[in-house]
């Protein structure tokens, strides 16, 4: 890896991955304050026991508890809003890192400097890593910061080994991600590939909870891995789902590399 | 006999259908100034970014530093300054970041190239400011600084005048007349004849992707062509178009126009033995050089 190219990336991302982590801790802080008051809601127990219960499944919710936040947080956030949140951070990233650059023109002098391609590579994925950490942990923090300031009850463990899964969840859509930055010259068409492919897995994993028959091809997307409840239910990373998405991100990663190994640069 | 600092080998490039450069062969040996002359699409472009390793041969192969332009690209990089054509820099960094990045790649000390900043006039300009704020003119002497900046034994150059003024072109040519006594080779491209006169050694004639000739800047001159216009005080003498060279003369009143191939004397003398109003001359168009020496190709146009 390069430090240099490391450091500049940082310095252009910091704002853009402060916001994100900020806003998703500021909507924990929401998500903790409101629960309280939520979860005193008359029938709101009846109201989302009603719940189709394939839906229930796709929310990964096993028996409905109105008094659990982790299923509200579950439901409100890690399911649905956060994969959406933190995707478009990720995406918007990758999509930036070769295609963006390439329409910027600025790809050309960047690659007209003595490194290697795949070092350019690795150092701009390890500062998307260190992005996406800060994000995850951002979050993490604030469910245990604000979740303790509104007595909440939260399960620390079960957070903690969420963390993991979190991060290889998202390791798998950038693995993806940057491949089509390096294979797309136009930064929009990367970010169409990314976005549809999350969205087909995304898509897949609601249907399959839905239709038999899609279940069974679920196992291809990447949501097929990623059960947040249940892991922060259980308090126990699943080794060999974290695996099998950094499986994803390895084999997305090690294609994005070969294409930009052979790239031609023809900026305009 | 020279060493070649750059040596192609029916160099090819092509983008789907279209030449970019074809059957390219090219010597530049050391400490030469080598011109490259073509206009706009010609594949200028393409040919040094596959001498940078930017873009990978279709069939060929090009040794810069007596190294593989494609396979030892990162090892070449560290041999060769490199000026991209209308160079696009990281907006959001400053000029004085910029060259502190670029210099950190390179593993030297940013001060030589604060110190052609200067002399480029680019530090009143403010080096302290975002690059996103820079007049063209000014983000294409930064551009000039990062690639001259490591003192390079090859400077490979894409257009090195655009968007200069006349001065700061001067204080370019003296800076690369600097860098070639200290052992620089430098290969540029240019679509400006009277540039690449004023500069080069040797030019090479590319059109349409494919090397068209090379010359010594000498033979160029011999052949340059000119547009002559005379005003005579009374009537245009007869006889003008049996001077040597003189081709597609126009008579409009008391005034000529005409094409001058070559040596400028005979018509001088000539002329000088009439009452003249006005006389100028001014430098063909390169594509009336191409026409009047190479003809008009009819292949498909290059990138």
């Amino acid at each position: 890896m390069n430090w240099n190219l490391m450091r500049k990336t940082i310095s252009y991302r910091w704002q853009s991955t402060s916001i994100y982590s900020g806003s998703l801790a500021a909507y924990v802080l929401l998500l903790a304050a409101i629960f309280p008051s939520f979860k005193k809601m008359a029938g709101i127990q009846d109201f989302v026991k009603n719940y189709p219960k394939a839906l229930m499944k796709f929310f990964g919710v096993q028996s409905f508890d109105v008094t659990s936040f982790n299923n509200y947080l579950g439901m409100e956030l890690l399911t649905v809003m956060w994969v959406i949140i933190v995707g478009a951070y990720i995406i918007s990233f990758a999509k930036s890192m070769v295609a963006g650059e390439m329409k910027s023109g600025t790809l050309e002098l960047l690659l007209a400097q003595p490194i290697e391609r795949w070092k350019v590579l690795m150092s701009e994925a390890f500062v998307l890593l260190l992005g996406i950490i800060c994000v995850v942990l951002s979050t993490v923090l604030g469910v245990f910061v604000f979740g303790s300031a509104f007595s909440v009850g939260v399960t620390y463990t079960g957070y903690l080994a969420f963390i993991p899964v979190a991060i290889a969840l998202f390791l798998s859509i950038a693995g993806y991600s940057i491949l089509f930055s390096v294979v797309f010259n136009q930064p929009g068409r990367a970010l169409m590939a990314s976005a549809g492919l999350t969205l087909c897995f995304y898509v897949l994993h609601f249907a399959g909870a839905y239709w038999r028959i899609v279940e069974k091809i679920d196992w291809f997307g990447i949501f097929h891995y990623y059960d947040p409840l249940k892991v922060i239910n259980s308090g126990s990373v699943p080794v060999k789902d974290v695996l099998i998405l950094l499986a994803f991100s390895v084999v997305g990663f090690a294609l994005a590399i070969w294409f930009f190994q052979r790239k031609d640069i023809t900026v305009s | 006999m020279p060493e070649s600092i750059i040596s192609t080998e029916s160099l090819t490039k092509y983008y789907g259908r279209v030449v970019g450069v074809e059957g390219l062969n090219l010597e530049v040996e050391e400490g030469e100034l080598f011109g490259f002359l073509g206009p706009n699409g010609a594949g200028k472009t393409t040919t040094l970014r596959l001498l940078m390793g930017l873009l990978r041969p279709t069939a060929g192969h090009a040794e810069v530093l007596g190294l593989d332009a494609w396979r030892q690209s990162v090892a070449v990089k560290q041999l060769v300054g490199y000026l991209p054509g209308d160079a696009s820099l990281y907006s959001w960094m400053t000029g004085e970041a910029l060259i502190r990045f670029i210099a950190r790649f390179n593993g030297h000390s940013e001060k030589e190239g604060f110190e052609l900043a200067e002399r480029l006039e680019l530090d009143s300009g403010g080096l302290g400011r975002k690059v996103g704020g820079y007049s063209r003119g000014m983000r294409q002497k930064l551009a000039l600084v990062l690639a001259m900046q490591k003192r390079p034994p090859l400077l490979l150059m894409d257009e090195p005048t655009n968007a200069l003024d006349p001065l700061t072109q001067h204080i370019l040519y003296e800076i690369l007349n600097e860098y070639r006594e200290a052992g620089t080779t430098l290969l540029f491209s240019s679509h400006n004849l009277p540039e690449v006169e004023r500069m080069a050694d040797r030019v090479g004639i590319i059109k349409e992707g494919y090397l068209v000739d090379t010359e010594r800047i000498e033979n160029l001159r011999r052949k340059r062509l000119r547009s002559v216009e005379i005003i005579f005080s009374g009537d245009v003498p007869d006889g003008l178009e049996t001077i040597p060279g003189v081709s597609e003369l126009e008579r409009a009143g008391n005034r000529v126009q005409l094409k001058l191939r070559g040596d400028v004397n005979q018509l001088l003398k000539r002329v000088a033995q009439y009452d003249v109003a006005d006389f100028s001359v001014t430098h063909a168009s390169l594509e009336d050089v191409f026409l009047e020496f190479y003809g008009r190709g009819d292949s498909g146009g290059a990138v």
